[in-house]
């Protein structure tokens, strides 16, 4: 059964292209990481499952219902938290929980959802007054009312202190335990990591990568540089011939080693070490992060090197 | 149905406004002293409330679209601005259960202050002259009601197609300036634009008729017609221009047309608010 499904999904803002031709299928009973740096299109696209914006091209579907035509229908069986959301009536946070629960024709207990998402003491106050943090909180419960079938949760751990952010995976691991799908964008790699089953990673309103986080790991893992500073020129030792070598090659006095798999890298240590005098070892290994920033070009700001690490 | 949940909480936070208090009271003191400080000139007292009433239209004519328009401007932009609308429409609502639920409010929220001016004014004209004419002050009322209406709908029509405070503020202005203003203005009135476009522009043969029809238009000039539906006859006014002794507007012209006038008013603004807000992207 699909959750979510998106068909060459685009939309301009003007001369800008928020989401290009955006192909996505979200399984029910996923958690699903939607990842990319700012103003990769994610919450564009959460807008447009939730029709808070048309499409310019393309189709949207959600749990069966197109966006589009049926967005009441939709909203009854999902739980949203939006990013750009304000409480600005004077009312409090019980009474904005108490208004999202009649809305919803559900029977849920606003201090239970409450108690749920650390804001027990204070929901006789005006959400207005809330800080960023506890205004999170309350969104989040408002998002959990009736229990819906498909949680979307726009970037959730936005102002949220570290305690905040583990009681939010908790709820999150607890209701997708209970077949709810989850839906969140994130542009923090280690949040995605920890929760989802499957991630997609945004880029410049395209979709650059859709796995699982086994998958993207593999991908990742694939390739290592090892740099082996040797006493003499290190020519003519036999390293291409060894297994996962993909390419070696010398500069002055340092032996550059490709690795197409991490474990070959012991291999080469012990082979060179064998034939000449290693000075120094240095090995780059492309770490998930580093798969991120190489998918999304660094996002907003210049590539950042890939994470070194002495051996 | 969950329309009356929108109407029930934007009730709950306007009852919280003080703002809304303070002008609430204000309008109530203001209306309470013009109606102890009148007094008619040879009248007797039924007849002097009656005219209180109409004086009190004259300005009513003036004050009703500003209650109005500051009552409702933010209704729907002050939504998108906050990003209230978020949660509005993540919840079971359609965009229509917003537009709605939202005018349902703002002419809840006029509605209990006229009643408020209205009872002020009322029980201190009692209280002075000693005769309550029941029909034409419920005929004012339900006049007053239909014209601040007609303004709820503007501003909620105006506020579902901005997005921001400041463009609110002003649409919020220029429709005043241009349903009131405009026709009040000695001198700049749309009455003697007309007339200088048709005679002195296209070198037609003057036409009042055709200028009283476009002053017609405004909703103030409604009103004022509408106001001479609701008093005794004999104490009429006439609204229209008079351009010599004894013209005669043409019945299209007449007093009941303030009725179409105000129809027209309310229901092609909600239509163009509704279909704009519809499309837009919040």
């Amino acid at each position: 059964m699909v959750a979510i499904r998106t068909d060459g999904l685009t939309k301009r803002f003007g001369d800008v292209v928020a989401v290009n031709d955006l192909d996505l299928t979200i399984e029910k009973g996923e958690v699903f990481g939607f990842l990319g740096p700012n103003g990769a299109g994610k919450s564009t696209t959460i807008n447009l499952l939730l029709d808070f914006i048309r499409p310019t091209a393309g189709s949207v579907e959600v749990l069966g219902q197109d966006a589009q035509t049926n967005p009441e229908l939709i909203r009854e069986r999902v739980g949203v938290l939006p990013e750009g959301y304000g409480f600005d009536d004077p009312l409090t946070g019980r009474e904005y929980l108490s208004w999202a629960i009649r809305t919803k024709r559900a029977d849920d207990d606003a201090d239970e959802l409450l108690e749920m998402v650390g804001l027990a003491d204070d929901g006789d106050r005006l959400a207005g007054d809330y800080s960023k943090g506890m205004q999170q909180r309350l969104a989040f419960a408002i998002a959990l009312v009736d229990d819906p079938d498909l949680l979307i949760l726009d970037e959730p751990s936005t102002g949220l202190d570290p305690n905040g952010i583990q009681q939010l995976r908790d709820v999150v691991r607890e209701r997708a335990d209970q077949g709810t799908t989850v839906f969140f964008s994130s542009h923090i790699l280690s949040e995605v990591e920890a929760v989802s089953d499957r991630v997609g990673v945004m880029n410049e309103g395209e979709l650059v990568a859709v796995d699982s986080i086994e998958g993207l790991r593999e991908s990742a893992g694939g390739h290592a540089t090892l740099q082996l500073d040797c006493a003499s020129t290190p020519a003519g030792l036999g390293v291409d011939a060894l297994d996962g070598v993909a390419a070696t090659s010398v500069d002055e006095r340092t032996l550059v080693v490709d690795c197409t798999d991490s474990a070959a890298k012991v291999d080469v240590v012990t082979h060179v070490a064998e034939r000449a005098t290693v000075e120094d070892i240095r090995s780059k290994t492309v770490s998930l992060e580093a798969l991120f920033n190489d998918l999304t070009g660094g996002g907003r700001d210049d590539a950042r090197p890939v994470e070194e690490v002495r051996q | 149905m969950s329309l009356r949940d929108i109407t029930h909480k934007d009730f709950t936070a306007a009852r919280r406004s003080r703002a809304l208090w303070a002008v609430a009271t204000l309008l109530g003191l203001l209306t309470a002293l013009i109606a102890f400080g009148y007094s008619g000139y040879r009248t007797g007292p039924e007849e002097t409330v009656i005219q209180l009433f109409r004086t009190m239209g004259g300005m009513f004519g003036l004050l009703l679209p500003i209650v109005a328009l500051v009552a409702s401007y933010m209704a729907i932009a002050g939504e998108r601005e906050s990003g209230g609308v978020k949660f509005l429409l993540g919840l079971p609502n359609s965009r229509r259960d917003v537009f709605l639920g939202k005018l349902a409010s703002r002419l809840g929220i006029v509605t209990a202050g006229l009643v408020f001016i209205f009872a002020t004014a009322t029980a201190m004209a009692v209280a002075r002259n000693g005769a309550l004419p029941v029909g034409v002050v419920a005929g004012m009322f339900a006049v007053s009601l239909l014209y601040t209406s007609v303004f709820v709908a503007i501003a909620v029509a105006l506020s579902a197609t901005v997005a921001e405070r400041s463009r609110a503020i002003a649409a919020a202005v220029g429709s005043y300036f241009v349903l009131v203003l405009l026709y009040v203005i000695p001198g700049v009135n749309v009455a003697l634009l007309a007339r200088f476009v048709h005679q002195t522009l296209l070198g037609f043969e003057p036409n009042f008729d055709l200028y009283n029809a476009v002053l017609f238009t405004s909703p103030l000039i409604a009103y004022r017609k509408a106001m001479n539906l609701v008093v005794p006859s004999g104490l009429e006014r006439e609204v229209l221009q008079r351009p010599a002794e004894g013209y005669t507007p043409p019945g299209y012209l007449g007093d009941e047309m303030s009725l179409l006038v105000f129809a027209v008013w309310l229901a092609v603004p909600l239509a163009i608010g509704y279909w704009r807000f519809e499309g837009a992207d919040l």
